[in-house]
């Protein structure tokens, strides 16, 4: 190749590689944007916002992080929120945990049918189903109350926990479960005593994103819940939205700070193991 | 008593014969190896002895009990996998114990046999370590002694060297052979390496398509292979073959310059192909490489084409027409490659099979 062209082609490697950089800055600026504005936001008085929506805070307070949880009692919207994404997310997770292991190893007649129709349960949305369980919670003299929906959300979120968990355990080496049979475990026993120990990672995965996702849920917790003391957080910022605080901004982005600071923590917990491998050392040299 | 009897045992897949009828004995206390290439159907005769694939007619009986249809915890088995399938949340102490374990064992009995399988494994020191941390041939000897410790009446061992490199392979085979001459536990063993085989096995069954081709101890199998199949995969490098034609008492094909004097004590057995032509099967080291001037009765010219030196020995690819095979030579021997050089062959140690049989002349009625 002559040094021309030889130029030339590493001129358009940088071009292409400039125009990549540009369009992930680009990205980059679109997602984190309204993160940022409302963080700023949310340390700036109402009228320093007024006065410059987008301008960095001159004199930054966190005195709207002290209004807004007075006066939505944000204390018991988090505790509440926390109940249900760790009770919804711990018994989906739970009673997915069989049904996952029967559908990853056992080959039975309808075996596919089956699984499609549980993940059916992924494609429905909320609001085909929130009559129903609207009426089903009363009969149960279950609505308005926070075990009621708990166990929308665990009921709701099964079948992604399947999905999941199902993936996760077909990637177990059948080899190791033949090992436990062969050395006299019945099937609960393999279930117990291997399957699920070495399912730790599926389970903290489909535990995170259901945790994430009641944390966010917001229809569910509007409907079936009328008493303040058992709103989310999702529903209970619902109160930042009336006249009161109609020409209020910073109030409402300290509330949504607030409120996904769970989150950030959950996930900087969870990802590092998440991302660990637990098969090292089970199978071959 | 723990002997292996398998009746006209048989596996489908739908409407695919994996194995068709299978009949073989293993005797109490034998090492039996089953050998043959992929997809011959020695794992899945294995899983159908363990209990993992269902039979799907026939019978197995072990220790003279028919366990055709009984789990695998019911049949007094244990088994070793290629890939040891350790349990990888588990230390090494709970790996060997599992089965001991779920047979809800005493503490101190099931501590004293662990212990004890440890020690003579020379895995002790390793009690307390999880599988990640350890060497492949130690999870090796983890896997055997999982399948030690609950002194089962038969071993079964699927491929377990095949993942170790060549020199821990050699010490494993001594150390697995020195083990069952200790234990004396029935053991089925699978391998598609031959030379395994042959160091191991009491008794060698050679299988090919899911049918047994031969069962015998591996001398008979290296000496009086039944067919050509057998003479092939036995043996390395493997024997070689050159279909010729029978006239005027001699092998022949003009082409290629090969004349071969058939010695009288032969004649009839080469007869019994009825045909022109017959396959003569030679082993390498039954192609001997002559020295200048130094000649015999039965001899033949080849091309030397390749010269492979081993250091102990040397293996020369010889041609001669259409007919290509491996002679082998002292080390020091003086050949090149391209060279012309004359063989003698010993006719009392060849074989002579039917060419569209293939089956081993000798033995052919």
């Amino acid at each position: 190749m002559s040094d021309v062209a030889l130029m030339m082609r590493q001129g358009s490697v940088a071009a292409g590689k400039l125009i990549g950089l540009m369009l992930l800055a680009a990205l980059v600026f679109v997602w984190l944007g309204p993160i940022i504005l409302v963080v700023i936001t949310s340390i700036k008085s109402n009228d320093a916002f007024l006065a410059g929506p987008f301008a960095l805070p001159t004199e930054p307070t966190f005195a709207p992080y002290v209004t807004v949880w007075n006066a939505l009692g944000f204390g018991r919207l988090l505790a509440n929120s926390f109940l249900y994404a760790t009770a919804g997310s711990a018994l989906a997770v739970i009673l997915a945990l069989v049904p996952s292991f029967a559908l990853s190893r056992f080959d039975v007649p309808g075996k596919r049918l089956v699984f499609g129709v549980i993940l059916t349960g992924l494609m429905l949305p909320q609001q085909t189903v929130l009559i129903p369980l609207y009426d089903t919670l009363r009969a149960l003299n279950l609505l308005d109350t926070r075990t009621g929906l708990i166990i929308v959300h665990a009921a709701y979120g099964m079948p992604a926990q399947i999905l999941i968990l199902r993936g996760f355990m077909t990637t177990i080496p059948r080899e190791i479960e033949k090992a436990a049979f062969l050395e006299g475990a019945t099937d609960f026993q393999v279930f117990w005593k291997v399957i699920l120990p070495l399912s730790v990672p599926g389970i903290m995965v489909g535990f995170t994103l259901n945790f994430i996702a009641i944390w966010k849920e917001f229809v569910f917790g509007l409907v079936l819940l009328n008493s303040e003391a058992n709103f989310p957080v999702t529903v209970g910022m619902l109160k930042l939205n009336s006249d009161r605080y109609m020409a209020v901004f910073n109030l409402p982005a300290a509330g949504l700070v607030i409120s996904q600071i769970p989150i950030v923590i959950l996930f900087l917990l969870s990802y590092r193991k998440l991302a660990s491998g637990n098969f090292a050392g089970a199978v071959k040299g | 008593m723990a002997e292996v009897t398998l009746e006209r045992v048989e596996k489908r897949y739908g409407s695919v014969v994996v194995v068709p009828h299978l009949d073989l004995k293993i005797a109490d206390g034998e090492f039996a190896v089953l050998v043959g290439p992929s997809g011959c159907g020695k794992t899945t005769t294995l899983q159908m002895m363990a209990g993992l694939e269902a039979i799907s007619s026939g019978r197995l009986l072990i220790g003279g009990r028919d366990v055709t249809v009984l789990p695998p915890k019911e049949r007094d088995i244990a088994m070793v996998f290629q890939s040891y399938a350790l349990f990888p949340h588990m230390n090494v102490r709970d790996n060997i114990n599992f089965g001991l374990r779920i047979r809800r064992t005493p503490a101190a009995e099931m501590q004293a046999m662990v212990s004890e399988v440890a020690r003579r494994l020379q895995i002790d020191g390793y009690l307390d370590r999880l599988p990640k941390e350890l060497s492949g041939g130690q999870r090796q000897r983890v896997a055997l002694a999982r399948a030690l410790v609950r002194r089962p009446g038969v071993f079964l061992m699927d491929e377990p060297l095949s993942n170790l490199d060549a020199k821990l392979r050699v010490e494993a085979r001594s150390f697995l052979s020195k083990m069952h001459h200790e234990i004396g536990t029935t053991t089925v063993y699978v391998t598609h390496d031959q030379s395994e085989a042959m160091t191991m096995g009491s008794r060698i069954v050679v299988m090919k398509g899911g049918v047994i081709q031969q069962a015998a101890p591996p001398l008979e199998i290296y000496r009086k292979p039944a067919n050509r199949f057998v003479a092939g995969f036995i043996g390395s490098p493997s024997m070689n073959f050159l279909e010729l034609e029978v006239a005027d008492g001699a092998l022949v094909d003009g082409a290629a310059g090969i004349r071969i004097p058939l010695p009288e004590r032969r004649s009839a057995e080469v007869a019994r192909s009825g045909g022109p032509t017959v396959v003569l099967g030679v082993r390498p080291e039954h192609l001997h490489l002559l020295a200048d001037g130094e000649g015999g009765q039965y001899t033949t010219v080849f091309q030397v084409d390749v010269v492979q030196h081993l250091g102990n020995e040397m293996l020369l690819d010889i041609v001669a027409g259409p007919h290509r095979a491996i002679a082998r030579a002292d080390a020091d021997a003086r050949v090149r490659e391209g060279e012309r050089c004359t063989f003698g062959i010993d006719m009392d140690r060849v074989h002579f099979f039917h060419p569209r049989t293939e089956i081993n002349l000798a033995i052919a009625g």
